[in-house]
């Protein structure tokens, strides 16, 4: 694709890049290559002083590998970096961010035990050698203040939330001076409000001059915070296209090279529950704690029906992973009942729950559900090793447990090189395919997904929510959490609203009432009053 | 039923295994035999011979190794031509078969162990039946085996009539590494001398589980110190009491080698030991081809073993009380370890009348009376 | 132009091979250098230290006496490497598996087939009961495993002491307390050698076995990869731990029986040789894969071994020390310096 072109097409609008200024960072030709596959090949990608610009691409079509390129975590197997015109290679991401160039991971990287302060102050060059835990707090305050992001210094990182973890990621790279901020899907963990204070910072990082690159599997937001908008496909290159004059379905057919139906309307369950059977689960007045031993859910009362879609609506931090958890018995309760098809669960265990047919696709893939450092293969039979084939006897059968890996990756649509590959090395939305996969074939009577669409591009997206239908309509009770409304409406059968560990309400989807959801999800009702 | 107090008597099963276990790796033709030392045990030329010494401690312990050491220098002087071996710090496991193995392996041909290894040693020498072995404070004999000794007990018991005579409380206080033979021997040896001169003397002992450790001995020596003790002793390979001792004022007597210099105030004297003699005598034995094994050597007062010239601090009338008794075990052969003589239960073991022998006290395996802290 | 190191976020199994073989070559280079210096022949020695531990049998029975015990105590540590936990205390548990296997076959009588059987049982009960409390201590109130089982390593030194020096002494030897000799001896498979290598090679294969076909096996290794998908997969976390430790200890226990029944013969202190703690060495060279503790509990009795041959050759003992110090320095690095390599660099942002 030729540079002058583009200008061309760039005539005209505006944003605040110069068209004619050299590129601050320029890609050439580069290729990556990893056993069996090419992640990058010949990619060319351009960024401009002051010009946020979108990287799409389907899962896995290699969005984070180029990044990753870029600031020296991996290196090219062919190609060039220019940073502001000069032939460049970095062999760190410290020293990409020494030149102004840096990464906020698709996986945060923080340190979890540490405060936000100290992960701010942790290897960078600045700090001084001998300071106070309260100097470096100073410090912080002064930083969030000079860059406008909201976080508390003293805070430890398993105390905050998604947001603030994603806040405290980019004033680590601002603070050591970054003039490019790269952005691995950072608006997957967000709430709607924080993503759109997120999109206010990046505006006025921008307008300072400074360059953003951003990668979303959400094109809205694509089309609503990006100047230009490079579209990979299989490693290549496709298009750079002005983001003025596009819309969701032109990128959506770029990204996948073949028109794609963005929205179909789904009917209503067919499933009829038997009456005679009880309700695959029921919970009774649960409550539990969170990892801290604080109060985090209760007096849940929630009944799941077979061949239902049963939403969670919510903001996060309310209350999900610990609901989630609670239905699927990897969290013990403090007080109430579980009751599964009629048995009252004496005590929470997840293997109960997975021999009872209840799979769960958790918020938090590589941390609870996946062993990065594993084979795909041991990933994939995490849920079946114990039934035969994979399990014979007190063995595990190695053959059957690869076909169970090759089977699942068919179904989610992931292609594999190597199943010996540690399952870190997949893609993120491979990653989320493949663990979507794996629970949806233990999920005989109960699916819980929490934000089952995390991470997929948006064809995946429309694969998944058509098997979670499938699902349903075979008559497995399904939960899903999410935080967007509108995907809740036009996909659950009934909403729950969950706020600060309570159930505010159930509602049917049809004909629901969106301002009085959306008010619950906040704490108020329709009258103004705050709930207790 | 067993028997939990005294093991040792049970019935020796000797394994079938062992001995149909015949060499597997020698079988297969794959392996040279190692070279079992030079010839018979008949005569070697100085050229030819491997001299080996294998110690317990450092030989820079200015103790028990170093007067070995002194030994092999002086063995070295005597016959320049022959070859020297030396491994110090050599650990009572495995690792002691290991080492002497290799000493066979370079072809010696007199190996001198400065320290009791035992089974360790012996599974060495039983191998290798051409090489000579001496075992310093052994008790095996084998063709190719002897052990050597010091009658040290002399001399201690000498120390001891000092010890009475200059401590004032009658408190004393030892300082032990092991409760075994050359131990009690000792204590035993130091607490008798006290007694015939200071009749209230009785001899604590703190065993430390080492006789290398300098901290430790310290430390030991500090509690007895503080125990209320007044004059200390032990059997350590190196000096670490005596600084405590004359850092807190306390006369102190010591063993191996005159280390006046650490506590020359404190100092008394020592169970000095010289092995020099001996060894030149054993290599050129061996040399010469009338070295024999099956030998039980205690080197008497006077040749190998004897008190140290006394300290600046000791006082004249100590020296002469305790040089008396010397004088008499030199003359007329006195063995002051003659009964009645009590163990520290106060139970009679040796009658009046009777009279300890040198095997007997070599092996003496239990405290007499007025010693604490020993287990019997 | 500059050069830089980068680092690989993961290293291909050959160049890891290689790396450690660079490793261990230029510790041999330096060690070289140093006794060239301190005024030896560097080929003499190495010849000879090849030589005496390859070539002649008490060579051989040496190293395998050294190599048995080290495999087995290196697998202890692995075993517990693989579900993310530290046995720092095979040592303990190596001297209380001794101490079993003693009481038994000081105070029982039987055949030797039976009353060996008995002291195996017996040394890997002792280990396990060992590693016990820190077990469980791990396992119901998280206790640190690290600290809990090193103390218990100096409280088993003072219980062979005792049992060695008091209750069980025998009143012969004349330096050392020692127990008096068990009549019950593993048999011998060539001189000295005894069974107990077999033993350690059973272990290892079993355990290899165990981990990559059993289902226990693949519960232990995802509880070591990520013990939250672990217990979101439904694996009993806690009890794999809790078999995990307990196997760890009983396999330190069983090699102290092995030295003991095999080797002294007599329960005395310092028998372990170290064997403990070098054993955890063994296992971080091996990167926690028992097949690996084959190859680097080879590479750590060979050091031993060249350590005893080296003095015998005049080399003191200090000397020997730094070199066997600064080989497993090298090697242990070697392993950090796969992770690496050397690109040629721009850097720009140091002209700006
Ligand atoms: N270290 C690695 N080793 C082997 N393959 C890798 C490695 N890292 C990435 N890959 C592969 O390269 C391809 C591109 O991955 P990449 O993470 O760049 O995708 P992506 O575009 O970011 O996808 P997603 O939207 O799912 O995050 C994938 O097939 C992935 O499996
Ligand atoms: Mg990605």
């Amino acid at each position: 694709m030729s540079v002058a072109l583009d200008r061309s097409l760039a005539h005209g609008v505006g944003h605040v890049a110069d068209p004619d200024a050299a590129p601050v960072v320029s890609l050439r030709g580069i290729t990556k290559i990893f056993p069996g596959l090419i992640a990058n090949d010949a990619v060319d990608f351009d960024i401009r002083a002051g010009e946020i610009h979108a990287l799409l691409g389907e899962n896995g079509a290699g969005k984070s590998t180029l990044m990753n390129v870029l600031t020296g975590i991996y290196q090219p197997d062919a190609g060039q970096i220019l940073l502001d015109g000069q032939p460049t290679r970095f062999v760190s991401p410290a020293q990409a961010i020494g030149a102004g160039i840096g990464m906020i991971h698709q996986h945060f990287k923080l340190i979890q035990a540490f405060t936000v302060a100290e992960n701010i102050h942790l290897g960078w060059g600045e700090t001084p050698v001998l300071i106070s835990a309260k100097d470096i707090e100073d410090r912080t305050r002064i930083l969030a203040e000079k860059f406008n992001l909201a976080v508390r210094p003293e805070a430890r990182i398993d105390e905050i939330s998604a947001g603030e973890q994603q806040r405290v990621e980019i004033l680590k790279v601002l603070a050591r001076g970054a003039r490019i901020l790269i952005l691995d899907e950072p608006t997957a963990v967000l709430t709607p409000p924080e993503a759109r204070e997120l999109f206010k910072a990046l505006r006025q990082f921008r307008a300072a001059g400074n360059s953003v690159v951003f990668i979303s599997h959400k094109l809205d937001e694509v089309l609503a915070i990006s100047d230009r908008i490079t579209i990979l496909r299989a490693g290549k290159k496709v298009a750079l296209r002005e983001a003025a004059g596009c819309t969701p379905s032109i990128l959506a057919n770029l990204m996948v090279g073949r028109d794609v139906v963005l929205h179909h309307a789904r009917p209503a369950s067919p499933h009829q529950a038997n009456p005679g059977d009880p309700p695959p689960m029921v919970l009774q007045d649960v409550s539990a704690l969170n990892d801290r031993g604080l109060p985090a859910l209760t007096g849940i009362e929630l009944e799941l029906r077979a061949g239902e879609i049963l939403g969670i609506a919510g903001v996060a931090g309310n209350g999900q992973r610990e609901l989630s958890e609670v239905l699927t018995g990897v969290r013990p309760l403090q007080g109430g009942d579980i009751v599964i098809a009629g048995y009252r669960v004496p005590s929470s265990n997840p293997a109960m729950f997975r021999d009872a047919g209840i799979g769960h696709i958790p918020e938090d893939r590589l941390r609870s559900g996946l062993a990065p450092s594993l084979s795909i293969i041991d990933n994939a039979v995490l849920r079946e090793y114990v039934i035969p084939p994979v399990a014979r006897g007190h063995f595990i059968d190695h053959g059957s447990a690869a076909a169970l890996a090759k089977r699942i990756a068919k179904d989610a649509e992931v292609g594999i090189p190597s199943f010996q590959m540690p399952v870190r090395n997949l893609s993120g939305g491979n990653q989320q395919r493949l663990v979507a996969r794996r629970e949806m074939r233990i999920a005989k009577s109960v699916l819980v997904a929490a934000y089952p669409t995390r991470g997929l591009d948006v064809g995946a997206i429309n694969t998944m929510i058509d098997y979670l239908v499938a699902l349903r309509d075979s008559g497995v009770a399904v939960v899903m959490f999410s935080e967007e409304l509108e995907e809740l409406l036009n996909l659950a059968d009934r909403i729950a609203v969950l706020y600060e560990g309570r159930i505010m309400g159930i509602f049917n989807a049809k004909g629901a009432d969106m301002e009085e959801i959306g008010l619950l999800m906040g704490g108020k009702t329709k009258h103004g009053e705050r709930v207790a | 039923m067993f028997d939990l107090k005294n093991p040792s008597r049970r019935k020796f099963l000797t394994m079938a295994g062992t001995a149909a276990g015949a060499s597997l790796l020698g079988n297969t033709g794959l392996v040279v035999p190692s070279a079992y030392g030079a010839g018979a045990l008949g005569a070697v030329k100085e050229e030819d011979a491997v001299i080996a010494f294998g110690h317990v401690g450092p030989i820079s312990d200015e103790g028990w190794t170093s007067t070995h050491h002194d030994g092999l220098v002086a063995v070295k002087a005597a016959f320049p031509k022959a070859k020297y071996l030396e491994i110090e710090t050599i650990p009572y496991s495995a690792d002691a078969t290991r080492t002497f193995r290799q000493f066979v392996a370079e072809n010696a041909t007199l190996i001198f162990s400065s320290s009791e290894y035992g089974d360790l040693l012996a599974e060495v020498s039983n191998r290798a039946p051409k090489v000579a072995f001496m075992e310093c404070n052994g008790h095996r004999v084998a063709d190719n085996f002897s052990w050597y000794y010091v009658k040290h007990w002399m001399p201690t018991y000498v120390i001891g009539v000092a010890a009475g005579l200059m401590s004032k409380t009658g408190k004393l206080g030892y300082v032990a590494s092991f409760p075994v033979p050359s131990v009690f021997t000792s204590v035993n040896a130091f607490q008798m001398g006290a007694k015939s001169v200071n009749p209230k003397a009785t001899t604590q002992v703190i065993s430390i589980n080492s006789w290398f450790d300098p901290q430790g001995a310290s430390q030991a020596g500090t509690a007895l110190l503080d125990n209320g003790a007044d004059f200390l002793f032990g059997i350590m390979d190196e000096a670490a009491y005596l600084q405590v001792a004359e850092k807190r004022g306390i006369p102190a007597a010591m063993w191996n080698t005159d280390v006046r210099r650490y506590g020359p105030k404190s100092y008394v004297t020592s169970c000095v030991v010289d092995w020099r003699k001996f060894y030149v005598e054993q290599t050129r034995k061996r040399l010469a081809g009338t070295w024999t094994g099956n030998e039980q050597i205690l080197l008497p007062l006077g040749e190998g073993v004897d008190r140290d010239a006394w300290g600046e601090s000791v006082p004249e009338n100590v020296r002469q009380t305790a040089d008396a008794v010397r004088t008499k075990m030199l003359k007329d052969g006195f063995n002051p370890f003659a009964g009645e003589i009590k163990d520290s239960a106060g139970k009679v073991k040796i009658a009046a009348g009777e009279k300890m022998d040198d095997m007997a006290l070599y092996n003496w395996n239990w405290a007499v009376e007025g010693v604490t802290g020993l287990a019997t | 132009m500059a050069f830089r190191l980068q680092r690989l976020p993961s290293v291909r199994p050959e160049i890891a091979v290689a790396a450690h073989a660079v490793a261990i070559g230029l510790a041999f280079v330096v060690g070289g250098i140093a006794v060239t210096i301190s005024g030896h022949n560097a080929f003499t020695l190495a010849a000879k230290v090849l030589t005496a531990s390859f070539g002649s049998e008490f060579g051989l029975e040496d190293f395998g006496l050294l190599f048995g015990p080290l495999m087995l105590t290196g697998l202890a540590a692995a075993v517990t490497l693989r579900i993310g936990l530290w046995n720092i205390g095979a040592e303990g548990q190596f001297y209380i598996g001794a101490v079993f296997a003693t009481g038994v076959g000081l105070f029982f009588s039987g055949p030797p087939w039976l009353m060996l059987t008995a002291m195996f049982l017996a040394g890997g009960i002792g280990g396990a009961l060992w590693i016990l409390v820190p077990t469980l201590a791990r396992a119901y109130a998280n206790v640190n495993e690290i600290i809990t089982t090193l103390l218990l390593n100096f409280v088993a030194v003072l219980v062979v002491n005792y049992l060695s020096t008091g209750l069980w002494r025998d009143r012969k030897q004349s330096v050392l307390g020692a127990t008096a000799r068990i009549p019950y001896e593993v048999p011998n498979l060539s001189g000295s050698l005894h069974a107990g290598i077999l033993v350690a090679v059973a272990a290892v294969v079993l355990m290899a076995l165990l981990i990559r076909y059993t289902r226990w096996g693949y519960e232990v290794r995802i509880s070591g990869a990520n013990i939250f998908a672990a217990h979101y997969a439904g694996i009993p976390v806690r009890s794999r731990l809790i078999s995990v430790m307990l196997i760890s200890g009983a396999i330190a226990g069983i090699a102290g029986m092995l030295e003991v029944a095999g080797t002294v013969h007599r329960l005395q202190g310092g028998i372990s040789n170290n064997f403990g703690y070098l054993g955890i060495i063994v296992a971080v060279l091996a990167g926690g894969s028992p097949i690996g503790v084959v190859f680097s509990g080879f590479v750590m009795a060979v050091i031993l071994n060249a350590g005893i041959i080296l003095q015998a050759q005049g080399i003191l003992l200090n000397d020997v020390l730094a070199m066997t110090g600064l080989i497993l320095f090298f090697t242990a690095i070697g392993e950090q310096v796969a992770h690496y390599r050397i690109v040629a660099t721009h850097v720009v942002a140091q002209e700006a």
